[in-house]
């Protein structure tokens, strides 16, 4: 099994759903879909720090479908986030975890307040253990200030009679793009 | 009974009538079993244990300096630290902070940590409005509940309680068999409750001393967002948690959330270090404080023997794997920190009080050494808290007392158990049980009929039954244990019968007494130390090829003679310990030709056999191999109740161990229950006998010896 299949494996059995794009367009695509998919009230996708010229590109389609696009002051986003856009820095085949480097404000609220959070991981960033990548991490927690985020699965409970829930606090789902031949 | 004793037996009563905590634990020990296995299906735990107990105690063999380094370098990023030495000056720092950042709301996130300083009752004196964020501890709080467990605060509640509450809080009517909508409740209020708060307090999984960096993890998202949404985030960690990098902390988490819930890893693990963006806050950077607690923590690792408890990684799988928690649940089972761990960290946390009411839930049955994160002895540490707190009150149990005295003298105990013989005989009858108790035991205690005393000890026939072999193909030796020699001898003489056709020749050194683990369990170390030098003096290991044993609970207490008495005499006598279903097993190998494929058996594990033996999977092989066939129980390995002395004294727990036992061998439709080990014998086929019901509880031995 190589780290995509053993990723989608360890991923989708904490109810992450993985898929492949091969260009950002797909990613908004992707993500236009999601909106179709769910009965949102105001069509908010936050999406900071994201690619600036693929956010651009889909903006009119966005327009079209109605989604409004936030990219800063998420936390004074009172009617709420439907869904965050971000990337991921690695992601780990081992467990199914993104880690996500999420020293901005904005980008880490855009995974923790949204009600669907959609991260696009670069193929070349899937590694096979998190050991692989601790230079990378010290690196990051070497710096004045981080916060580095490893997310695998949904946000979850079982804390009433053990029953398995998703979204206590953070996203409800987790979609993973995995980008390929990036 | 002292009134701490008094006070412990009230509430084992009131646990035991809790319906549905009774019927959750069950479920619950039952599942976690399953997810445990399934975690680690594939890895070396044993591995994975000893890498943990690694990292933990170079950590603790620096944790001082390392505590200094986290908080240089910590402080060098702009995090405050500050140093408390006890609960009360770690509540006092944060309430200061509160009223220096002019804090009025509060967002908690759960920390085992601030439980044990109670920090929500001394922010809720001083005005302060504190939520608690995490599901669980959020419904607790509102019920002005403790824990009853680590991981899952309120695991004693129904979906019907909670439900009951949350129409309180919304006062919306709201639907119990909807789990999702009760989750979304507590979303949406708490969304607000972060919204609004001017100080997130979390604990702390881990502390990294080269970075200065606080490691959380979480399951729910509630850390990240109490550590992100407020302008003050103040961490509240135990000095014990200060690891040297990153990659010590991935170890545990190698662990940790397997063996706390079974899963590979939880949903979020947040690494934090410096002053982080936030836009709440004046200077758009948090303002970030951390306090690190010592409260007793310093002075038990200069211990050499309680140091090990800082192995504990805060899994909560002691609990989870307790007979006793399952019955009982964590409100009885613990103080503020649950389960096995709990017992220990009481007594140095929460003092000596509160440890003695707890201390004897424990049945000794080692599952929680054997699940344990960090690799601790905990049986035998809680073992030891007891006999300390025996020593600092000076006091001994008189029927200890009397007790020593007797076991100290080898024919003087064997003569008054053939003596009892006597005492009973009103009361026995001719199924060879006890229908009326003697006077010595109270009324509770007649969950189960007692077995009566056999008319003749195996040491008494040892010599009709010895095999007499010219050239046998090796010699072992039968340690007896207490209760087949003086019960059950016709278990062990189904055993010699089956040894003697397979031309092994057996001794029986006449020295041998009890094995010592009813005297451990009852605190009496010295005794346990005259026994082991009675039972090593009986047996020569060199003159036997194995010693076998036929009850796993003396197998269990024989392996630890080296513990007790150092030496290569007790060495090599508890090298040459085995279980007789393993020894069956895999060494004998007996020729069988009975044909039993007409017979269902079933499997009751000893909780010694597959805890300290782990020779389970042996005992079950020979089962197949009779031919009968085998229906495993579901709860197989569940405990008995049994637990020597531990029976006697909480009898309203071991009753209730036991009635889910048979219950749970009738739904096999086997007819007869086998095990090993005469202990669980008694207690089950009371059980059964009191129970009415239909199927026989035999020893191993006799089910294979049938089938020769």
């Amino acid at each position: 099994m190589n780290n995509y299949e053993k990723f989608k494996e360890k991923a989708e059995a904490v109810q992450g759903i993985v898929t492949k794009i091969n260009s950002l367009d797909q990613a908004f695509l992707y993500v236009e879909d999601v909106f179709k998919k769910n009965d949102f009230k105001n069509k908010t996708l936050a999406a900071p720090f994201f690619d600036e010229k693929a956010l651009s590109d889909a903006s009119e389609s966005l327009k079209n479908n109605k989604i409004s696009v936030v990219t800063k002051d998420l936390r004074n986003q009172k009617e709420g986030v439907d869904v965050g856009l971000t990337f991921a820095d690695f992601g780990i085949a081992e467990t199914g975890t993104l880690v996500i480097d999420s020293s901005k404000e904005d980008l880490r609220l855009a995974t923790m307040l949204s009600q669907i959070h959609v991260a696009v991981l670069p193929e070349s960033q899937m590694k096979e253990k998190t050991e692989d990548i601790e230079n990378e991490l010290n690196a990051v927690l070497s710096k004045d200030a981080a916060y580095l985020a490893f997310i695998t699965g949904a946000s979850r409970t079982a804390d009433i009679e053990r029953v398995l829930a998703l979204g206590v606090h953070g996203p409800f789902e987790l979609h993973i793009l995995v980008y390929e031949g990036v | 009974m002292n009134d701490k004793k008094k006070e412990l037996k009230d509430e084992i009563q009131k646990s035991l009538e809790n319906k549905f905590l009774r019927k959750s634990m069950n479920n619950f020990a039952l599942a976690y079993r399953q997810g445990h296995a399934k975690a680690y299906s594939g890895l070396d735990k044993d591995k994975l244990v000893s890498d943990v107990v690694e990292v933990k105690d170079n950590a603790l063999n620096d944790m001082a300096a390392l505590s200094d380094k986290f908080a240089k370098k910590a402080g060098s990023k702009g995090m405050k630290v500050h140093f408390a030495k006890n609960a009360q000056e770690a509540n006092q720092i944060i309430a200061d902070i509160a009223k220096e950042t002019g804090t009025q709301k509060i967002v908690k996130s759960k920390s085992m940590t601030s439980e044990e300083t109670l920090l929500n009752h001394y922010l809720d004196d001083r005005k302060f409005e504190v939520t608690e964020t995490d599901l669980g501890e959020w419904i607790i709080q509102m019920r002005h509940e403790g824990p009853s467990h680590m991981v899952l605060p309120a695991i004693h509640l129904s979906r019907y309680q909670v439900s009951d509450l949350f129409e309180d809080v919304t006062h919306k009517k709201q639907d119990p068999e909807n789990i999702d909508s009760l989750v979304k409740v507590a979303r949406r209020e708490l969304r607000k409750k972060f919204a609004e708060a001017d100080m997130g307090i979390t604990g702390a999984n881990f502390l990294l001393a080269d970075s200065g960096t606080v490691g959380l993890v979480t399951n729910e998202g509630n850390a990240r967002l109490a550590s992100t949404l407020p302008k003050t985030h103040v961490v509240l960690a135990g000095i014990d948690k200060v690891l040297p990098s990153i990659s010590d902390a991935l170890k545990i988490l190698k662990v940790l959330p397997r063996n706390a819930t079974g899963q590979t890893l939880t949903s979020y693990v947040s690494w934090i270090t410096g002053q982080t963006e936030c836009f709440s806050h004046e200077e758009n950077k948090k303002d970030i404080h951390i306090v690190l607690l010592d409260n007793g923590r310093s002075e038990m690792a200069k211990d050499p023997e309680f140091s090990k408890v800082f192995r504990c990684v805060r899994c909560g799988a002691c609990a989870n794997v307790c007979p006793v928690y399952r019955m009982v649940g964590g409100h009885t089972m613990g103080h503020i920190y649950i389960g096995a761990i709990g017992l220990i960290l009481t007594y140095f946390f929460h003092g000596r009080d509160e440890a003695e009411k707890l201390i004897g839930n424990c049945i000794g049955c080692g599952a929680c050494r054997n699940i344990c994160a960090g690799g601790i002895d905990l049986p035998n540490l809680i073992k030891a808290i007891a006999h300390r707190i025996e020593k600092e009150k000076g006091e001994s149990p008189v029927s200890g007392k009397l007790l020593s005295a007797v076991m100290k003298n080898r024919k003087l105990f064997h003569t008054l158990l053939k003596f009892g013989k006597y005492a009973q005989k009103p009361v026995a009858d001719s199924n060879g049980y006890l229908r009326h108790l003697p006077m010595i035991f109270a009324k509770e205690h007649n969950f189960r009929t007692l077995p009566a005393i056999a008319d003749k000890s195996f040491r008494d026939m040892w010599n009709e039954v010895k095999p007499r072999l010219e050239n046998p193909k090796m010699t072992i030796a039968l340690f007896a244990g207490c209760v087949q020699d003086f019960i059950y001898p016709e278990q062990l003489k189904a055993f010699v019968e089956i040894l003697e056709s397979e031309n092994i020749a057996v001794e029986f050194p006449a020295g041998q007494t009890c094995c010592g683990l009813p005297l451990k369990m009852m605190d009496r170390v010295e005794t346990v130390k005259d026994i082991t030098d009675q039972n090593l003096e009986a047996f020569d290991p060199n003159r036997y090829d194995y010693i076998v044993t036929l009850c796993a609970s003396c197998a269990s207490q024989l392996v630890e003679y080296p513990m007790i008495k150092k030496g290569e005499r007790s060495e090599n006598f508890a090298d040459k310990i085995i279980t007789s279903g393993k020894f069956l097993s895999d060494i004998v190998k007996p020729k069988l030709s009975k044909d039993l494929s007409g017979k269902k058996v079933t499997f009751h594990s000893p909780c010694h056999l597959h805890n300290c033996m782990k020779a389970d999977n042996e005992a079950k092989e020979m089962i197949r191999k009779t031919g009968a066939v085998f229906e495993a129980a579901e709860d197989e390995m569940g405990c008995c109740g049994f637990g020597g002395s531990y029976s006697i004294k909480y009898p309203e727990i071991s009753s209730q161990i036991l009635k889910n036992k048979v219950e749970d061998f009738l739904k096999t439709g086997a007819c007869e229950v086998i095990t090993e080990c005469p202990g669980c014998i008694i207690q089950l086929r009371g059980g059964v006998d009191k129970e009415n019901a239909d199927i026989i509880v035999k020893h191993l031995a006799e089910l294979v010896r049938e089938a020769k």
